[in-house]
């Protein structure tokens, strides 16, 4: 293990953060102060987290509909996240992309994306960028086990072995696609599975471990950083939320749903490792646990005090020039 | 200096061009290069299928000049990244028709990026495509689907007429920061004329007199510019002064230059080989009927080809298209 | 009457309860209407007392109209008049409702409780109601340089299809506007002006333009300056509002024409014209030739300027022209099919010119002059030519014109009909020419002589 304590403490910080974020929409939408559609990363804080911790601002994700905890891992300002789902002009997006296409390209995010699928040929792109001006970096890609079916994976996947790009193509399988099992959609057993049709190399993570998803993650990406071509990353998470704020969620057993959240939580699963290899106290979690709270209390007070954009504004940024 | 050149060799041109003076641009697509390994002793490139793209390769090298799978949806996505993150890419979509299997990549991420992103990010990006009708090509190869990209904010569409004008829109196009949609008309693809040499832009958004008159105005843009020529110097011999604008670019449109020549002519002919519906034609109808209501002398007439899919049969195929002859009688019928 | 629905339009009185002079409160029933087969009761809107009943039971009236009235005391006047004034005066735009900008003249959109009621007012060239003959179209260019011109568009002959008006039309008309003659009273006249020499005046008669000297005018230009005035209401004439359009107004805007006493040639209503001049401004006459003229309109020529009006509004200017020509021209003229074919073209060139507004004017002034001048021709001291026309059916007495000037000579066509002057161009001018020569030796004469 490479990761000194603050390491893990930085960890922690930005697992807790995704948490209590989702959490905090989720009093803000019951609030009615956060209109559109949004969808919760909660309980697959492990994989975007294990994940982006081995990339700088220069290398780029593309992310899903999905996609707070991606922005949060890659280090997307908080507030400014907040105050974008507010509808702020302060906003990462100035008030104009929302919850499904919050973005920040100068962290290397690539944006949410509302298309399935529609952010692996964007990272497809952004690999090739690097490999053609010759830099040493890589994109992630995002993505879920239904987007796994779209043609822009199959293209993409293809292009990226084809060309060795320095592409990591994530999927969080979460066990199901909208409302539909996973098993129902995907007719093979594992979507590392794919990976042989496109000659590319496989692995599959436990996406409610930290550690797990961090080790298997870092490989792929090593050897994306070295010019050794593509790696498709499966890890195996679970979504403690409903597709989106406000699913009822009949389509899941209710026990399956506590025996995960009880027993699978990854923050939990972070927590015990962490404090039992005596690298962290739980006393020093809370205190992070404080100041994340806090951070998010400023965030949205600051938000609601920030100008929302002026109607004039919809004719803006359409084009650079026109 | 200018030499003759095809409309292909014009765009070759402009292609080395901008690759020359920006080593961000790259040109992906199928067969671009066409025969995936230039190691292979004995084999040339094809250059694309219609052999545009011949000799790029072997100046830029395969990092710049890329072969992707016959994969649109891929090809187009990955150069929308591209375009995002750092490069200038050329993506050649074959033929237009093929959007159907490739949208999602212009209508929701290139069109949409910048906006949704709030200003916070460019996609300059330039999709070259070949359409239209007159190669016998039949319905999935003969389509004008420019419309179809002009009715999407963010996407800018370019339209060459000639030669010449094919070689300074596309460097304008591919230096734009923009994404653009720039057809190839197959209209035009045999056209031979002088083409100065060197590097030069036509700015895009700025339509053309391509001719001047003062009883009707002939609007026409990619190879119907040399329909409203032809019927232009017929209506002459019946002493009729017409003036023909090429528009150039579809959007940005060059409204004012569409509203002048009505203005000066209060009679509007637009020409456009696509089918009706919610056509380019009927836009600029639209646009003379309403910002340009008080210089109509006449109604407005679109000539545009039918509302079926394109024909194989070479017969059927100029019954589709829209001729010079059919020009003279939408002007006989306005008066 | 109470618009009780969007598709509204009328309504019928069913049941008054109340009698005249009861007091009624408000909200008390005092109506009963039917609209759209359902009867509804209508409430007193205000207490007092039942004064008036304007729409009897049964009768059906339009939305809006007035009912019946209830004022605030037993015994104050109510004036209905005044109501109705105030009711139709333009609307003022409701507070706080959308508001929609209206350009001149088109549609006049308003708001009221919150539906949007459109109220059209028939902007120029809009549809006409049935039996009206539709005007040429205006072609929108034409429309936008006629308002900077400030012209009426419909009064502009159109060169495009169908008669549609086009903005060169319109400049054209704009061109031809600038050498209008005034001639007092803010109208101005077209003055066709041509040749060199003494003045003569050319006066047209009902409905027709100076075209109708066709045969004459290229003689004439050859010695004189010829003045072909159309009068109010043709071609490009003024066409002010009035019911009548008097002969002796037609002779005074002639009398302000050119400087000098004139030869004066009238045809039919226009002889009446030139009659006219001749009585009440001598000074302005130098020789009077009246071509088929009248001084008591028979009543066939009064029935045919009614039913001229009436084709004008309703017949194209083709249909108008067929119904005229058997009454202008005799049968031996018209046994030509190529004569014939071609006079019609001619003739309905020349109605074209003359709206049916201008034909019923123009007929009301003939019937008004008819008979006033039977007593004072003798008074006419000036050289007067009579040409009258054997076939002619609408002025057979112009013969007897001639008896009752003293020293008029006449002419005779047999066989011609009432358009003499087309119909036999050679004897007609033979004569004129004749006429207007002795008529300037005569004065040339009286000149010497009076030295």
């Amino acid at each position: 293990m490479d990761l000194s304590r603050d390491d893990l403490l930085g960890v922690y910080r930005r697992m807790r953060t995704i948490r209590a974020f989702e959490e905090k929409l989720q009093e803000l939408v019951a609030a009615g102060k956060v209109g559109g559609f949004m969808h919760l990363y909660v309980g697959e804080e492990a994989v975007a987290v294990g994940v982006c911790t081995h990339l700088g601002d220069a290398d780029y994700v593309g992310s899903t509909h999905r996609g707070h905890g991606h922005c949060i891992a890659k280090g997307v300002d908080v507030k400014a996240m907040i105050a974008e789902l507010l509808a702020r002009r302060t906003g990462t997006n100035r008030g104009k992309g929302g919850s499904m296409h919050i973005a920040d390209v100068d962290k290397g995010m690539l944006g949410a994306n509302g298309i399935v699928g529609g952010g692996i040929p964007l990272v497809t792109g952004a690999a090739l960028s690097a490999q053609v001006l010759g830099k040493p970096n890589v994109a992630v890609g995002f993505f879920g086990d239904g987007a796994t079916n779209q043609g822009q994976f199959h293209e993409s996947l293809t292009m990226a072995s084809n060309w060795g790009l320095p592409a990591v193509y994530v999927c969080e399988n979460n066990g199901f696609g909208e409302f539909t099992p996973t098993e129902f959609a995907v007719p093979v057993k594992d979507i590392a599975d794919r990976a042989a049709a496109y000659g590319m190399r496989a692995e599959i993570a436990d996406g409610m471990d930290f550690f797990d998803v961090y080790e298997k993650a870092g490989r792929a990406i090593e050897l994306a950083r070295r010019g050794e071509g593509p790696t498709l990353l499966e890890c195996k998470t679970y979504r403690f939320a409903g597709h989106y704020v406000g699913d009822p969620t009949p389509y899941r057993n209710k026990e399956e749903v506590e025996d995960w959240i009880q027993n699978r939580d990854p923050l939990d699963l972070f927590e015990s490792k962490a404090t039992e290899a005596g690298v962290l106290a739980a006393d020093d979690l809370r205190t992070v646990d404080g100041e994340v709270d806090q951070l998010l209390r400023e965030a949205v007070a600051e938000a609601e005090q920030a100008p929302k954009p002026e109607p004039a504004d919809v004719l803006t940024d359409v084009y650079v020039r026109y | 200096m200018a030499r003759q050149l095809h409309t292909g060799g014009a765009i070759n041109e402009a292609i080395a061009i901008a690759m020359r003076s920006d080593p961000s641009v790259i040109l992906m697509g199928e067969d671009v290069a066409g025969g995936g390994d230039r190691s292979k002793e004995g084999t040339e490139e094809m250059g694309g299928v219609l052999g545009t793209t011949r000799g790029l390769v072997g100046e830029f090298g395969m990092n710049r000049v890329r072969d992707t799978p016959i994969a649109e949806m891929g090809l187009l996505g990955t150069a929308v990244g591209a375009a995002a993150t750092g490069l200038r890419p050329i993506a050649e979509l074959m033929f237009m028709d093929f959007l159907g299997t490739c949208l999602d990549p212009l209508l929701n991420q290139a069109a949409k990026l910048r906006y949704m992103f709030g200003g916070k990010a460019k996609v300059p990006l330039t999709v070259r495509t070949v359409s239209g009708a007159g190669m016998q090509a039949a319905a999935q190869h003969s389509q004008s689907l420019y419309w179809m990209t002009t009715g999407i904010p963010g996407l800018k569409t370019v339209i060459p007429s000639s030669p010449s004008e094919a070689k300074g829109l596309l460097l304008a196009s591919i230096r734009d920061d923009d994404p653009v949609i720039f057809c190839e008309a197959k209209g035009i693809l045999n056209q031979v004329e002088d083409v100065p040499e060197g590097d030069y832009e036509i700015p895009l958004g700025e339509a053309r007199v391509v001719r001047e008159g003062s009883d009707v105005s002939l609007v026409g843009f990619g190879a119907t510019v040399r329909v409203a020529l032809e019927a232009a110097a017929a209506l002459a011999g019946a002493g009729t002064s017409a003036e023909v604008l090429d528009l150039r670019s579809l959007s940005p449109l060059d409204e004012e230059a569409v509203l002048g020549s009505l203005e000066k002519t209060g009679r509007m002919v637009i020409v456009d080989e696509s089918t009706p519906r919610c056509s380019v034609a009927r836009d600029i109808a639209a646009l003379c009927v309403d910002r340009g209501f008080d210089f109509l002398n006449a109604p407005v007439k679109c000539v545009t080809a039918p509302h079926t899919p394109v024909p194989f049969s070479g017969v059927l195929e100029q019954a589709f298209l829209p001729s010079a002859q059919d020009v003279l009688d939408a002007v006989g019928e306005m008066g | 009457m109470p618009r009780l629905g969007m598709t509204m339009e009328e309504g019928t009185v069913v049941r008054w309860p109340l009698s005249v002079g009861d007091p009624v409160q408000k909200g008390a029933l005092v109506l009963v209407i039917e609209s759209e087969k359902n009867e509804v009761d209508i409430e007193a809107p205000a207490s007092g007392f039942f004064r008036h009943v304007y729409i009897q039971e049964g009768e059906t009236v339009p939305c809006g109209a007035l009912l019946g009235a209830i004022t605030e005391t037993a015994d104050e006047p109510f004036d209905a008049g005044a109501f109705h004034a105030a009711e139709h005066r333009p609307e003022e735009a409701a507070g706080g409702g959308l508001q929609v900008k209206t350009a001149g003249g088109g549609l006049q959109v308003k708001t009221a409780g919150g539906g949007l009621q459109v109220k059209s007012a028939p902007a120029p060239g809009a549809p006409r109601p049935a039996g009206e003959r539709a005007e040429p179209p205006v072609a929108p260019a034409a429309r936008a340089a006629a308002r900077k011109l400030a012209i009426d568009p419909r009064r502009v002959p159109g060169t495009g299809p169908g008669g549609r008006v086009t903005k060169q039309d319109v400049e054209a008309f704009a061109v031809a506007r600038e050498a209008l003659l005034p001639v007092g009273g803010g109208v101005s006249l077209e003055v066709l002006a041509e040749g060199e020499g003494d003045p003569v005046l050319l006066l047209p008669g009902l409905g027709t333009d100076v075209s109708s000297f066709a045969r004459q005018t290229p003689m004439l230009v050859e010695r004189f300056r010829v003045h072909g005035v159309n009068p109010r209401g043709v071609g490009l004439s003024d066409a002010p509002e009035a019911e009548v359009y008097e002969v002796a107004q037609t002779a005074a805007d002639a009398s302000r024409v050119c400087e000098g006493p004139a030869h004066v040639i009238g045809a039919s209503l226009g002889a009446a014209a030139a009659i006219e001049l001749a009585l009440a401004h001598p000074d302005a006459v130098r020789s009077l030739t009246l071509i088929t003229p009248f001084v008591l309109a028979t009543p066939r020529l009064l029935a045919l300027g009614d039913g001229w009006r009436r084709l004008a509004t309703e017949a194209s200017p083709e249909a108008l022209a067929a119904g005229l020509l058997p009454w202008f021209f005799s049968s031996a003229f018209l046994a030509d099919e190529a004569v014939r074919s071609r006079t019609l073209r001619g003739l309905a060139r020349t109605v074209s010119r003359v709206p049916a507004p201008t034909i019923g004017r123009m007929a009301a002034g003939l019937t008004r002059w008819s008979g006033s001048r039977s007593l004072d021709l003798g008074r006419i001291t000036t050289p007067t030519l009579v040409i009258a026309a054997g076939e002619d059916l609408l002025t057979p007495a112009a013969e007897q014109v001639a008896e009752a000037i003293p020293g008029a000579k006449r002419l005779v066509v047999e066989g011609a009909g009432h358009a003499v002057a087309l119909e036999a161009p050679d004897a007609v001018n033979e004569a004129i020419a004749a006429h207007l020569a002795e008529s300037t030796r005569g004065r040339a004469r009286s000149a010497f002589e009076s030295t």
